[in-house]
């Protein structure tokens, strides 16, 4: 079955009358089956808005959103969903939490034990499984919350800022997980982030959002090799890639 | 849930006191102030009556009031479970219903603002002296808390938590046991609380304005013989009965939510 993700003409306007906020679009983009997509906006641009549109948790104003053959209006249960302010509940530790996340879906927790195991160990958190929340720096809630997104192995994923608050050491490492992660099982992914290295670093396709009501300005196609560690972000290419970001986001004043 | 248990070490302990010394200075100051000031002011004993004396005398009387406090405590408890087994389904029950919640919410805010002590000698009248207007009366003074505060703890569940819940497809008995239920808890505690507090005062004035046992019966009938010995008595072992069920709450909030902030922080 086919994970494209479709956008045609999506829009999104919260409230109605004088009070109105255009947030987001119209936005017309295709996400193939096994691409890795970043968002790459300013703050405020409509990013998120557009993760929970897709997710169908948000209603679209105007236009459609198809993920493989199906129009989505109405919570997609089997993509994966990292949401921008974690969802990690304080009364369960790290592994109670992930098991909340198949406890929800009514899958069994015991078949699940070596693959949570095999997901905390990946992110380097074994030894905080039996941890609460509160015993938890931010960038290890957001790690056990990227735990709890992806532990039924959807096979597309939608990421608000899952590096958000990693400092930048665990970042670049966190980094490489994902792309090896994503290098093996070929999800498709949308992937939010402030960072343009990040963004062209990791994605197959940028999506590079205006300021609000967030438009996609240009989609640039990625073509460098993967897996891309710190020679390919050194080379010339991926200078650039960076660059010719950077000059749109100055077109629009926002650097 | 090993990392919630505070093992009491010596070293705790001895932090404590430390910490609590001053307390405890005072208190005893405060109790030592009040035993001497009552010979050196000349204080009549009809008036007021040193510690000592209330210790003495209210040991003397020691089986009537503990059959008084057996009274009270017995409308407190039925009161106030009642208040508990009602309210905290119809709080639900308001909270997921937009009917209920455009009705009988409206109306509980507004008797809210009444005075529900008030309404004791009309109870008293209708219903006489014996237990159940008083379980009455405790149970109007803890209800409308419990109520208030469980409409507030359901609807309160976090955007990203609602979205969550959403987005696994669970159905509305599965996220509600599983996340929107252990959510809300901390914030119906408060509303537990606040009615344990106010549970032994409603009882109280239940008991002054008719009845013919009970702590409340007891003090205004030995502040009417001019003896404010018993009457501290008295007043003791009503609030001994406050401060048990007040720590059962707390013992209750300890098992139930030992993950929550405010347990964590004592
Ligand atoms: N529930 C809402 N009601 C009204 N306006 C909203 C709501 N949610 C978002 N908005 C508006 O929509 C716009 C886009 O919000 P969104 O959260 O999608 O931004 P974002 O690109 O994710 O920003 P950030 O990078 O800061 O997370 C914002 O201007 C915001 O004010
Ligand atoms: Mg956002």
């Amino acid at each position: 079955m086919s994970n494209q993700i479709k956008f045609s003409g999506v829009k999104k306007v919260f409230g109605r009358g004088p009070d109105a906020v255009h947030a987001f679009g119209p936005v017309d983009m295709v996400v193939e089956d096994g691409e890795f997509v970043s968002l790459l906006g300013p703050s405020g641009c409509g990013k998120s808005t557009l993760m929970l549109m897709t997710a169908g948790l948000l209603d679209v104003t105007e236009g459609t959103v198809q993920i493989g053959d199906r129009t989505v209006n109405g919570p997609q249960t089997d993509i994966g969903i990292m949401f921008q302010d974690n969802t990690l509940v304080p009364w369960r530790t790290v592994r109670g939490n992930i098991e909340l996340q198949l406890e929800m879906r009514g899958i069994s927790v015991a078949s699940k034990r070596a693959e949570i195991d095999a997901i905390l160990a990946s992110v380097h958190l074994e030894d905080f499984a039996d941890r609460h929340p509160y015993e938890l720096s931010g960038g290890m809630q957001q790690r056990a919350a990227f735990c709890q997104a992806m532990i039924h192995a959807p096979n597309t994923m939608l990421l608000d800022e899952p590096l958000g608050k990693l400092d930048a050491m665990t970042r670049e490492r966190i980094r490489s997980d994902l792309q090896s992660l994503w290098m093996e099982q070929r999800p498709t992914v949308l992937f939010v982030t402030h960072s343009i290295e990040e963004a062209i670093q990791l994605s197959s396709k940028v999506a590079v959002i205006t300021p609000r009501p967030g438009r996609i300005e240009r989609v640039i196609d990625i073509d460098l090799p993967y897996p891309r560690d710190y020679e390919v972000k050194r080379s010339p290419e991926f200078s650039a890639y960076v660059h010719e970001t950077q000059e749109i986001f100055r077109g629009y004043g926002v650097i | 849930m090993a990392s919630f248990d505070k093992k009491p070490t010596f070293a705790g302990l001895k932090l404590r006191l430390m910490n609590s010394w001053m307390f405890v200075a005072f208190f005893i100051g405060f109790f030592l102030f009040w035993e001497y000031s009552v010979l050196w002011f000349d204080i009549p004993l009809y008036i007021l009556t040193p510690p000592s004396l209330i210790i003495e005398n209210g040991a003397a009387d020691l089986p009537r009031l503990l059959d008084y406090t057996l009274v009270t405590g017995t409308e407190v408890i039925i009161g106030y479970v009642l208040a508990v087994v009602l309210a905290l389904p119809l709080g639900l029950a308001i909270a997921f219903s937009t009917i209920l919640k455009r009705t009988i919410y409206p109306f509980i805010v507004c008797i809210e603002m009444v005075p529900k002590i008030a309404f004791a000698p009309l109870f008293i009248s209708w219903l006489g002296f014996g237990l159940l207007p008083k379980v009455i009366i405790v149970f109007l003074v803890c209800f409308f808390p419990i109520v208030l505060n469980a409409i507030l703890a359901f609807n309160s569940l976090s955007e990203e938590l609602t979205l969550f819940s959403r987005s696994t497809g669970a159905g509305i008995w599965r996220t509600f046991f599983k996340v929107r239920l252990p959510a809300a808890l901390p914030q119906c505690f408060v509303g537990f609380k606040y009615a344990a507090i106010n549970a032994t005062v409603g009882a109280a004035i239940a008991e002054f304005i008719g009845s013919d046992e009970g702590l409340g019966f007891y003090i205004q009938i030995v502040t009417g013989n001019m003896r404010p010995d018993l009457a501290f008595a008295g007043i003791f072992f009503l609030t001994l009965l406050g401060l048990c069920l007040f720590g059962l709450v707390t013992l209750a909030e300890r098992l139930l939510i030992p993950w929550h902030i405010s347990v964590r922080r004592n």
